[in-house]
């Protein structure tokens, strides 16, 4: 039987960017928050400093920043006629662990979603017809509009300090800027990032093939700078170890330096680590949650009473824990009804690799993580698909990110894996080469989903999160569209000597949880306005317990072309704003089923 | 427990073999530290694997840069204990696109598989290099069928990966000695700071490499020469 504490006015599952976020809103609206974080403190200031923090082994080889899946993983499989198997290792994807969770280790690339993104399936109909998605694709409008969430997403870009050229003002265009993007209230808080030789050719191809390239907003400060909240950050040292890696140098925004500190003295706010949430506890009338059970460092269960429940766990931890706590109704293929763990759906990734000749030398260990400079012609619905057989885009992008000798060998095609070739091409290429990124978006469709494992259990004896999915074939279809487009451009850039293209979503290969590609899952608990399609309303609310608030880039119906901490951190500020103004006075459903 | 030092080892036995025989770059330990987890035989069947990946050029082989003494200390820590692989079975075996499903903790994934390949072809020692080479390909397209309980294409993708990271990680885990890797590529350490440099285009970087425990001084990749 668990300990009973007293009763909190919110208890918030997670302390990364929704999570103290979330705590540093409602804590200063007056709410007592409680936040359970299942990993330890840690600080910029004392754990993540030069020279010790750029260790490539430790942290991008051995993730000593992550979650460790001897504790908790998944199950994965392509498709529902296999065996699922557990993720003995991380591979495809990086959750993290600990204060400030995968916020402390992102590469801070920065986006807004296109208003068109947010309104999906009425868009595409609107412009090409009712028929035009297939059935196969679970497309669906997010249920809040990019006008709604435009205060917000221009908020969080002040909270990182963004660097970045507006491309649309409220007075019209801006030169240098993205011209695709929706209509912007301000301007980035701060300047563009500086650009290395590799993106600065690109940028002159791009040019010269009559597309629009433009600096890819980074939350990295370029300038010293104080967001609202108070925090203060300091200029990037392009140093090149962000991804994986905290940042020592207050210059990467992320939820410790730029939250946590402001909110850790006030009176209302209490974080307790190692606070391994096990369930959320539902009410006997079957419409609230009454609080969750966590385990203690010292293995005592211990139920946490609250009046609001705020899931800010990572967004495959949030389906997890709604499966094994009973709340919603899971996903099921066969039937295709049920919310839970429906439209699952990650990133798809291709990319160009381009070798200059000795007059270029890109030092690709001078980096940031959103040091880049990137078109978004061919993003959203940006371009004309008439014709082209599938729905969404990407961007594409010459960034310098993580030019770290272990996992960054660029060689040309045909260079054997191993042995003196190999070992020639390694020498003669890792100070001049660039890579063409195409990021792309992926839509949900009914075969690819999450639920609970049969077999495997997790430390705590809970059923492992199982994941069925492959790259759907417009995914397919649309990554090779784009990464032709990539591959032209590269081969207009100048000094160079070879170009090869990939795709992780290529026809006829599966996607494999090995080789990482991206931490962009999204899905397994979306928002929406009709009840048999998502988990959570438009406010982020669970519709059949009203005083839960799931948070991350599972509200995501589907995925978009971008980096989804913008758009999450939107929809966070929205739901926040929605708690505050609405919820705390007249608890109640936001909206009628 | 060793009762050669990794040098000797490694080089054959060292006093039998006259100094001028020696690599022209000699970067593994001299300390005669004895291997942590590796027997002197496993150590030297290792060294002829990690060179057949990674052999001498201008630069250093795969065991002269420390390798072997890296992969050891690896197979003593974490990595070799598992300590962040989930281990619970059942075991079933996989597709590719699953990833490690060895029910062996990689320590012991390397013991037998080490053991196993020699089960195969016979000693590594004295093969030619011609023969190693084979080998390799062949591991690497999951042939030959090993003896126990290691398939052929695990060993491979744990071998290059782990004697990849000990060729470019930081000469603290005992490989990249004398930033051999680094040197290699031109890469300059841990102590990254370009503001100033990152779009002043084309100019090659200046500095030598400097690990995170950097000793003044030990960064001269011609004085190892």
């Amino acid at each position: 039987m668990a300990r009973r504490l007293a009763k909190t006015d919110v208890v918030i599952i997670g302390a990364g960017w929704t999570g103290l976020t979330a705590a540093y809103e409602l804590a200063h609206a007056g709410k007592r928050c409680v936040v359970l974080e299942r990993g330890s403190y840690r600080h910029d200031a004392d754990d993540f400093a030069a020279p010790k923090e750029h260790d490539e082994l430790k942290y991008a080889v051995h993730h000593a920043h992550m979650i460790n899946t001897r504790k908790e993983t998944l199950t994965f499989r392509n498709t529902a006629s296999q065996q699922a198997l557990p993720m003995r290792r991380l591979g495809s994807f990086l959750p993290g662990v600990g204060l400030g969770g995968a916020g402390i280790h992102w590469n801070g690339q920065l986006w807004r979603p296109l208003p068109s993104d947010l309104e999906m399936r009425s868009h595409y109909e609107n412009r090409y017809g009712a028929d035009f998605i297939p059935d196969d694709l679970n497309v669906q409008d997010w249920g809040v509009t990019y006008d709604e969430l435009e205060p917000h997403f221009d908020f969080y870009e002040k909270i990182c300090g963004t660097s970045g050229t507006a491309g649309q003002m409220a007075d019209g265009p801006r030169e240098g800027g993205n011209p695709f993007e929706g209509p912007r209230s301000a301007d980035y808080p701060n300047p563009p990032m500086r650009q290395p030789i590799g993106p600065t050719k690109f940028d002159e191809a791009a040019h010269k093939l009559g597309y629009h390239p433009f600096p890819m907003p980074a939350a990295n400060a370029t300038k010293e700078y104080t967001n609202p909240y108070g925090a203060k950050l300091h200029p990037c040292t392009y140093c090149g170890f962000c991804e994986r890696f905290g940042c020592g140098y207050y210059a990467k925004a992320d939820p410790i330096i730029c939250v946590y500190d402001q909110i850790k003295s006030h009176e209302n706010f209490e974080i307790r680590y190692q606070a391994q949430v096990l369930r959320v506890e539902k009410a006997e009338d079957g419409k609230t949650a009454t609080g969750v059970t966590y385990l203690t460092d010292a293995g005592e269960e211990v139920f946490q009473p609250a009046d609001i429940v705020c899931m800010n766990a990572y967004g495959l931890w949030n389906t997890h824990l709604m499966l094994v706590s009973g709340l919603g109704k899971p996903y099921d293929p066969k039937t295709r009804t049920g919310t839970v763990g429906r439209n699952y759906a990650y990133q798809t990734m291709a990319g160009v690799n381009v070798f200059f000749d000795d007059q270029v030398v890109t030092n690709p260990f001078m980096g940031a993580g959103a040091l880049g400079t990137v078109i978004d012609d061919f993003n959203g619905d940006n371009f004309d698909h008439s014709d082209l057989g599938f729905l969404g885009g990407g961007y594409i992008a010459c960034t310098q990110t993580n030019g770290r000798p272990i996992n960054y060998q660029p060689t040309p095609e045909g260079t054997p894996a191993w042995g003196a070739d190999w070992k020639r091409a390694v020498r003669e290429n890792y100070l001049h080469h660039a890579s063409l990124t195409v990021h792309g978006s992926s839509m949900a469709t009914p075969d690819n989903y999450l639920d609970l494992d049969p077999t495997w259990k997790d430390a705590y004896g809970r059923p492992l999160l199982r994941m069925t999915f492959n790259f759907p074939e417009n995914d397919r279809r649309m990554a090779d569209y784009v990464m032709g487009k990539a591959h032209e451009i590269a081969r207009n850039m100048e000094n160079v000597t070879s170009t090869s293209a990939s795709n992780r979503a290529a026809e006829g290969s599966d996607y494999s949880i090995v080789p990482y590609q991206t931490t962009h899952n999204t899905g397994g608990t979306v928002m929406g306005t009709d009840p048999t399609t998502s988990v959570v309303n438009r406010f982020g609310q669970m519709w059949d317990h009203h005083n839960v608030f799931v948070f991350g880039a599972g509200l995501f119906p589907q995925n978009l072309g971008y980096n989804p901490t913008g758009p999450l951190m939107g929809v966070a500020y929205w739901t926040l704003e929605h708690i505050k103004n609405d919820y705390i006075a007249n608890p109640r459903p936001l909206m009628d089923a | 427990m060793s009762m050669y030092s990794r040098r000797s080892v490694l080089f054959g036995f060292g006093a039998a073999v006259g100094l001028a025989s020696l690599p022209r770059h000699a970067f593994a330990a001299l300390d005669g530290t004895p291997f942590t987890f590796l027997s002197d035989t496993e150590a030297r069947s290792l060294a002829l694997l990690c060179d057949t990946l990674i052999p001498q050029d201008d630069f250093p082989s795969a065991s002269q840069a420390g390798v072997v003494d890296f992969i050891d200390l690896q197979l003593a820590g974490g990595y070799g204990r598992g300590e962040r692989l989930y281990m619970d079975g059942p075991h079933p075996q996989g597709t590719p696109e699953q990833g490690y499903q060895s029910p062996l903790r990689p320590a012991d994934l390397w013991r037998e598989g080490l053991a196993a390949m020699q089960t195969v072809i016979g000693p590594l020692e004295g093969q030619p290099q011609s023969a190693l080479d084979q080998l390799m390909t062949d591991l690497s397209e999951d042939r030959p069928a090993l003896a126990g309980r290691v398939g052929a294409k695990t060993f491979f993708t744990e071998l290059h990966a782990l004697t990849n990271q000990g060729y470019f990680a930081d000469p603290i885990y005992g490989g990249n000695k004398g930033y051999a890797g680094w040197h290699m590529v031109g890469f300059p350490g841990a102590f990254g700071y370009y503001t100033d440099t990152v779009d002043d285009h084309n100019r090659p970087y200046p500095q030598p490499p400097m690990g995170i425990g950097h000793q003044p001084g030990t960064s001269d990749f011609n004085s190892e020469r």
